[in-house]
């Protein structure tokens, strides 16, 4: 038994079918074809699902599609051709295999968001929950801080 | 000016961008999930509740009778139709697609449900009852070897490594390999004197987890069976389809997209040998798609048990070395065997060692099977050789890198296996670590609660040999090519080095070289994407086709220009005739060639394969066992809180001797990403079974580094021996990294605390139970 959901994706309004029980990241993958959303552990442990609902990081793996009815969702597919955050990660080499990386954009625009040039330890605090297993690390906080200097200059 | 040195344009050395950068950033790069495919059968498995026990009834009604299921199918039913092609695997054909008339460890699939979604085929597979008789289970390498039960009734060598024919039908054994490595009489040394160290060390089993999962969808066309999957191996794949379904090589198709992280979790049999044989036995299309809790149980790397002993002379040479393997390769050998030799013969570590003996054993026991992990069993060797060195060295009162500089292996030494070093620079890449970390200046250790302490330790390891590369090239007019590989980029940058090769012979540009998706009816053979392999074998491929193109062209522009060919220079502007002057583009030379016409290709081809002398099964000795070596050496400054156990890494420095790095960017990431790995399983990371059963494989329970496990610095450091037969010199580095990071971080908590820890990984508890066993 499905029922509509409505949510603007990437700008813009989207209409799914979905049961109680369908995850987030099962519509956006396969109703939207949002692929940059992809299920690494689905337990909310690893952060290659993440979207921004208003703003906010989503785990979609965990999050149930009719709880979102209405939501404004952003993922990478949504960003502008000239996002600071996506240009940082290019320009600083911030991917290996590349599965993960959208996951770490993404929670890179939430943090850079609330801080304008945060710490080095809130970097790492705010994408510890996001693994990369190549271990790109250092090249990742390169880019957030790149990133957050762009986007400091642009204000 | 010969023909070789006509074109130099800079693309060897140089930090060129990954060739995927920006569609891999933006969520545009398909990975296998994301490509549409058919409509398709969902698949899930009822998996085995037992270690070990007798199949006697498995009951599908109430699973078939769920609406939206489509089918059941179980082991029993694969038999019938497919006979004992059912049993698969690399080393031996032990490994059945679905679980028949045995089970053999916990999670083992024994039936499968195809139905219309994931949810019904998951819900149903629920609903299958198995009745089991159950059998004694081996848990552990002791049970295995204590005569009492048997995983397997008799071993059953695949016909891949034709070296292991001699063990078919061999019953009443859980050993299913053993290497020996015999030179000069190191037990007779050993044994008569007393100033020898020794040291049992524990590995435990540790998993991949590459952040995409893995996942295989199937079909059937007519008689040929169509496979699109998440593989480091598709040439590997595509026989093995061939022989699970006795159709020709031709008729199966195995395609990959870039992987999200493989690291030895996506080749040989994993889901595709179910996924082929459910397509070809139900006609269906089906989806494999694994939750991480699934995939933990596709593979693991191996536990591994080391008792090892060495000793040195009054001048500090080592004199003799000797180490006793266990490895716990699981239910199903996988190429636990070709590990097992693979280490077994680097056991005494990269040094001049004249008295050797080694046995090194693999062996089944009820667990998930292991198989190749990157460093392929050598990184559970390098643990045990280089804590020992540094004990060695510590009883002779002298600095542990003194110690190791004047026993390494140099330039033309003959390796304990018999096999002449060459382009292995482990002085450069311990000393590049001792100088980062600033090894001539004295440590302030600390006395209070928190102690600092540092260590360094090398590795070796050697290149699967023999092996094959192909390579097809085609030239684009406009100075663009495609390259048509079965090297699979998995991240480790394939695609874009490659490119820098063929652009370094033809003086290309940045991002010119498209490496096409691999398709198996269309890329040419290649071994195995592993292994660190590929810069080097398919490197060599890619070279040889580039050079026969610039051959081509050299000829193609002689021939139009009306000159010889040796007076014809290519460059990145084109070619040039020196005596006349007279240049043409690219594009006006193919264009030209093929009389005016738009968008032509011109194509080469070239293969690329070594050879090696099969080690001697008595002694292990071969005066050429491996086609090259990898050198790497790790350094690390630690802090060690004794009231706590936590160990808080300062700086480590990780150096790999690349012969040529084609790309040092992609260099310095593989150091430092398998650095991080080897954190991982140096600090925290362990799968842990309870009566067989695993308790933490979810990623709730199973650690991985985070950004908030790394050392405060970690450094890379490139060293370049040239290979002298390698593209350019280089040689692969994807492994190098992780080889001795345990046993560097181990000899600095030795080092910060005066305690010897020999099993990994290093928690804070088993820090802490030392310290306090130490006092």
């Amino acid at each position: 038994m499905t029922r509509p959901v409505e949510f603007v994706v990437n700008g813009r309004p989207r209409v799914v079918h979905a049961r109680d029980e369908d995850l987030l990241l099962d519509v956006l993958r396969d109703q939207i074809g949002v692929t940059s959303v992809r299920e690494g552990c689905g337990v909310g442990a690893c952060g290659a699902c993440t979207v921004l609902v208003e703003g906010a990081s989503v785990s979609s793996c965990l999050a149930l599609a009719v709880d979102y009815d209405g939501a404004a969702i952003l993922t990478v597919e949504g960003l502008p051709e000239d996002d600071p955050v996506v240009q940082s990660f290019v320009e600083a080499g911030a991917l290996q295999c590349g599965y993960c990386i959208p996951g770490f954009v993404m929670m890179t625009h939430e943090l850079l968001a609330e801080q304008e040039l945060p710490s080095p330890e809130a970097v790492r605090a705010h994408l510890a929950g996001n693994l990369c297993r190549c271990g790109t690390y250092y090249e990742i906080a390169d880019a957030v801080a790149l990133a957050a200097r762009t986007l400091a200059a642009r204000r | 000016m010969s023909l070789d040195e006509a074109v130099s344009s800079g693309a060897v050395g140089q930090r060129w961008r990954r060739t995927d950068d920006v569609a891999k950033v933006r969520g545009q790069l398909h990975y296998t999930a994301d490509e549409p495919t058919r409509h398709v059968a969902h698949v899930a498995f009822h998996r085995s509740l037992r270690p070990f026990a007798r199949l006697v009834e498995i009951h599908t009604e109430e699973a078939l009778a769920l609406p939206g299921v489509v089918a059941v199918l179980t082991g029993a039913d694969l038999y019938e139709a497919l006979g004992n092609a059912i049993f698969t695997g690399p080393a031996f054909s032990d490994q059945p697609v679905l679980a028949y008339e045995r089970v053999r460890f916990v999670g083992e699939p024994l039936a499968a449900v195809l139905a219309e979604d994931l949810a019904t085929a998951r819900a149903a597979s629920d609903l299958i009852g198995v009745e089991y008789d159950e059998l004694e289970p081996v848990l552990d390498v002791d049970a295995a070897l204590s005569g009492r039960s048997y995983v397997h009734e008799e071993l059953r060598p695949s016909t891949v490594f034709q070296d292991l024919a001699h063990l078919a039908g061999v019953r009443e054994t859980n050993v299913n390999y053993q290497f020996r490595l015999r030179r000069g009489d190191a037990e007779g040394i050993l044994a008569a004197s007393g100033a020898k160290v020794t040291g049992d060390f524990f590995s435990p089993p540790i998993h991949h987890v590459p952040i995409e999962l893995p996942r295989t969808v199937a079909w059937r066309e007519g008689n040929r069976l169509e496979l699109v999957t998440t593989t480091q191996t598709p040439s590997y794949v595509r026989q093995m389809a061939s022989d699970l379904l006795g159709i020709p090589l031709g008729a199966v198709r195995v395609r990959s997209a870039p992987l999200g992280g493989g690291f030895g979790s996506k080749m040989y049999d994993r889901l595709e040998p179910a996924a082929a044989a459910l397509a070809w036995v139900s006609g269906l299309a089906v989806q494999l798609a694994v939750t991480r809790e699934e995939a933990f149980l596709l593979t693991t790397r191996h536990g591994a048990r080391v008792h090892s002993e060495m000793i040195c002379d009054e001048e500090g040479s080592i004199l003799a070395s000797s180490a006793d393997i266990v490895y716990d390769t699981g239910a199903y050998a996988d190429v636990g065997p070709r590990i097992t030799a693979k280490s077994g013969m680097i056991a005494p570590g990269p040094y001049r060692v004249e008295h050797v003996a080694v046995r090194s054993r693999c062996v089944y026991t009820n667990k998930p099977s292991a198989g190749p992990f990157r460093g392929f069993g050598v990184p559970q060797l390098t643990f045990a050789h280089e804590s020992l060195v540094d004990e060695l060295a510590i009883a002779r009162g002298e600095d542990p890198v003194a110690f190791r500089r004047r026993n390494l292996l140099r330039e033309g030494d003959v390796a304990p296996v018999g096999t002449r070093m060459h382009s292995a620079d482990f002085h450069s890449c311990l000393d590049a670590v001792a100088e980062e970390l600033g090894w001539d200046q004295p440590l302030a250790r600390g006395s209070g609660r928190v102690r600092r302490g540092r260590g360094v330790a090398v590795g070796v390891k050697a290149v699967l040999t023999p092996t094959v590369s192909n390579a097809v090239l085609q030239l684009n007019q406009d100075a663009s090519a495609s390259l048509v590989i079965s090297t699979v980029d998995m991240g480790q940058g394939s695609d874009t080095i490659m490119g820098q090769i063929v652009a370094e012979v033809l003086g290309l540009t940045e991002g010119s070289v498209r490496v096409v998706p691999t398709d198996t009816d269309v890329t040419p053979y290649d071994t195995i994407t592993a292994g660190s392999r590929s810069t080097y074998h398919t490197g060599n491929a890619v070279r040889l086709a580039a050079e026969k193109m610039r051959d081509r062209l050299i000829e193609i522009a002689a021939a139009r220009l009306g000159v010889a060919v040796t007076d014809i220079k290519l460059g990145p502007e084109g070619v040039l005739a020196s005596s006349t002057q007279v240049r043409l583009t690219l594009e006006e030379l193919v264009r030209g060639y093929f009389g005016g016409a738009r968008g032509t290709t011109l194509s080469t081809e070239a293969g690329f394969a070594t050879e090696w002398i099969p080690y001697d099964h008595e002694t292990g000795q071969s005066e050429r066992v491996t086609e090259h070596w990898f050198a790497g050496a790790v350094g690390v400054v630690l802090q060690v809180d004794t009231a706590t156990g936590r160990i808080t890494l300062e700086h480590l420095a990780v150096a790999g001797d690349v012969g040529r790095a084609i790309n040092p960017t992609l260099v310095e990431q593989q150091l430092r990403g398998a650095a991080i790995m080897g954190i991982g399983l140096s600090l925290f990371e362990e799968m842990v079974f309870d009566e067989g059963q695993l308790v933490n494989g979810s990623m709730l329970d199973y650690q991985l580094p985070s950004l908030l496990d790394l050392p405060a610095r970690l450094t890379p450091l490139i060293i370049e021996s040239p290979h002298r037969s390698g593209p350019f010199g280089a040689k692969g580095v994807g492994e190098t990294g992780i080889l001795p990071v345990a046993p560097a971080i181990a000899n600095a908590v030795r080092d910060a605390t005066g305690v010897r820890i020999t099993r990994l990984p290093l928690t804070p508890e088993r820090v802490l139970e030392a310290l306090g066993s130490g006092k």
